[in-house]
């Protein structure tokens, strides 16, 4: 008789561990994954929900017709379905206008959520909206991660008077109300997606900066970071290879997180008016649209509550999906409970 | 402490020097037409632009314009502001009650709903009532403010015709303008007692109502959080246990032993919470239509009125910074055992 071959430990694969287990238990994070899905559902087939519709601006630089591109951005199989769908023209954010007429329309067959003040259908500004909205929060993400990784990083790795400097920025940054300096910022940067964007980022960094640089000097003091160095591993080495993948990981993770909370500062700026130019389809902006026909217009309460109602309701879901998204992760994450 | 205060009061004209430097640094990106232009308010004046470059001296460098400015503001001149039309420090004298009454009429209500609520989650946790309000303040905590504020003006206001928009019916406005009631504070709140006009003050009340609670709606759910974990923590110590093995009814154990512990930490949420609230306060005041400071910073963003956002900025700076020393110094206060070197 062979003795038995002793059975290798099982490797736990990723959806057993215990921290997966507790995020997929909890019925909140569930929810917010829902909401999100349903978002990125619909930002992602914009092109198809709105194939009818689209400006004509948009369709020509796809090359299509009115009624070519009803059959077009509805057929997987063509080309140009995939062109609209991962590389539309900025043209295609525009929201089209039905009318020039200041007030708006109740919704219709044609136009089912309504038209705003300003003939801007209400439909293809929320479709389009989500394909802003993630835009916004994962660029807005993306510089901030580059701004704190390098100020973070410089002051963890160099320590001394720069770190005392560069701390004492953030520190700065950090006392004023985020809004109130990235409204100051985006007055100066100027209209513009991209300038916005700018503004929110130089706005966030700070504290992601902060946790870097405590993550970074709590790697620097492990035994392997010495036994590395002891090695001979020169200073860009040991940073980029031992330290910055080891401290970096918390950051990501909360910083993607936050995007609840970049979404909130653009669409406020965006309905100051600080936003993207007008008529792009973005949440804030049709909000702000909506200004004059919330309270009591024309003696006639609530006649125009799909101006503001829409897209309200759509910031509000985005941002509460994001953040019951990251609160549960934050349960999960956290070694205590 | 002493040397403590005295550096922290060190630090904050740090702080003002780094922020101003931050906003005319970046000013610096625009080309000096672009700057002059911020300066136009009519057709006429952009064939001048030249004349307004020249007398703003658009063209010097970033030190020159930066000393032209600190000198001013130096001097106790924060500058004119192209909003109001008249210089900062009026406006800001003007302005400042309105915001200061629309604080302190919200500040109450958030930290009592935030303080009770978070109460409740801490001694019924993981009940359906916790669960409740763990939504709640998830739900609270993702409304930015002005679609609460848009909700409730449309709902509230427009919907049943309930409270009001603005500081006061402009028949009251005309009459205060008129000056037979005399200005104590400028808050119209207490004005209205202090002049023996109660009308004035139910009115004022009657329209703090909607912008107050907007406030309350999306501050409080932080302050909420905070108490039930600090709340959490204290319930499980050992006084606690030792204070119910006497014998002590659950109420006074709760009120009387744990909560006034478990409030010491919330008390380091008061600088986010002020941050927060004054963000809301800019957006809000717009909505409602509420002559305060926020309303006039983001009508000046909309038109790059510089000296008006610089002065803000400094204001809110000053304010913070005030604000969190003081909850440095409270915290030692309300717990002996903390100290600073």
């Amino acid at each position: 008789m062979s003795s038995p071959i002793p059975h290798p430990p099982k490797r736990e694969r990723w959806f057993e561990g215990k921290r997966f287990r507790r995020f997929r238990r909890n019925p909140l994070a569930l929810a917010g994954l829902v909401i999100l899905l349903f978002f990125a559902g619909t930002a992602m087939l914009a092109p198809l929900l709105t194939a009818d519709r689209l400006p004509r601006g948009c369709m020509r630089e796809l090359g299509l017709g009115r009624s070519e591109a009803r059959t077009v951005l509805r057929n997987p199989a063509h080309p140009t379905f995939w062109r609209a769908t991962f590389a539309p023209p900025e043209s295609c954010y525009k929201i089209p206008r039905v009318s020039y007429s200041p007030v708006p329309k109740p919704p219709s067959a044609k136009y089912p959520l309504g038209i705003a003040s300003g003939g801007y259908d209400i439909y293809y500004g929320i479709v389009w909206g989500a394909r802003t909205s993630f835009y916004i929060g994962v660029l807005v993400v993306g510089i901030v991660l580059v701004i704190a990784t390098v100020v973070g990083g410089l002051a963890g790795l160099f320590g001394g008077w720069l770190d005392n400097l560069l701390m004492r920025l953030v520190d700065v940054v950090y006392s004023i109300p985020g809004l109130v300096l990235a409204m100051v910022f985006a007055s100066i940067f100027g209209r513009g997606l991209i300038k916005t964007m700018i503004a929110i980022a130089l706005v966030a960094w700070p504290i992601y900066a902060r946790m870097l640089r405590g993550n970074i000097l709590q790697v620097k003091a492990q035994d392997y970071i010495s036994a590395a160095h002891a090695v001979g591993a020169g200073s860009g080495r040991l940073f980029f290879k031992h330290i910055l993948p080891n401290a970096i990981g918390p950051m990501i993770i909360l910083a993607s997180l936050d995007i609840g909370a970049i979404v909130i500062t653009a669409s406020t700026l965006a309905f100051l008016g600080l936003g993207a130019d007008v008529g792009y389809a973005d949440w804030g902006q049709m909000i702000s649209f909506a200004r004059s026909w919330i309270s009591n217009p024309g003696g006639e309460p609530l006649k125009y509550w799909f101006v503001w109602f829409w897209p309200s309701m759509a910031i509000a879901l985005f941002v509460l999906g994001w953040n019951l998204l990251g609160d549960a992760v934050r349960d999960a994450l956290d070694p205590r409970s | 402490m002493f040397n403590y205060i005295a550096r922290r009061l060190l630090q904050i004209p740090v702080v003002l020097f780094v922020l101003s430097l931050i906003i005319m640094g970046l000013m610096q990106l625009l080309s000096p037409e672009q700057r002059a232009a911020a300066f136009v308010t009519s057709d006429k004046q952009i064939e001048n632009l030249d004349l307004i470059i020249e007398k703003y001296h658009l063209r010097e460098g970033f030190v020159v314009q930066y000393k032209l400015w600190a000198g001013e503001v130096l001097r106790g001149n924060l500058g004119f502001s192209r909003i109001s039309k008249e210089p900062v420090l009026t406006t800001i004298r003007k302005r400042f009650p309105a915001s200061m009454e629309l604080a302190l009429a919200a500040f109450v209500p958030i930290v009592l709903v935030g303080v009770w609520l978070g109460t409740q989650a801490a001694t019924h946790r993981d009940s359906l009532l916790d669960q409740a309000l763990r939504v709640v303040a998830i739900v609270g905590w993702s409304l930015p403010t002005f679609v609460v504020a848009i909700w409730l003006v449309a709902w509230i206001y427009g919907g049943l015709g309930w409270f009001g928009i603005g500081r006061l019916p402009s028949s009251l406005l005309i009459e205060l303008a008129g000056g037979d009631v005399h200005r104590y504070t400028g808050l119209f709140t207490v004005d209205g007692l202090l002049n023996g006009r109660p009308d004035i003050t139910l009115e004022a009340l009657k329209r703090l109502v909607l912008p107050a609670t907007a406030l309350v709606i999306v501050v409080s759910a932080g302050i909420m959080r905070v108490m039930r974990s600090s709340m959490l923590d204290e319930l499980g110590k050992d006084y606690v246990r030792t204070a119910r093995a006497k014998g002590l009814a659950e109420k006074a154990v709760v009120y009387k032993h744990a909560r006034r512990n478990a409030l010491i930490p919330v008390i380091t949420m008061a600088g986010p919470m002020l941050g927060r609230m004054i963000g809301g306060i800019v957006v809000i005041e717009l909505i409602f239509n509420f002559p305060g400071l926020g309303e006039w910073a983001a009508k000046a963003a909309l038109q790059l009125d510089v000296t008006t956002l610089l002065a803000f900025v400094m204001l809110i700076g000053l304010i913070m910074a005030t604000a969190n020393l003081l909850v440095d110094v409270a915290y030692v206060i309300v717990d002996p055992r903390i100290r600073y070197e």
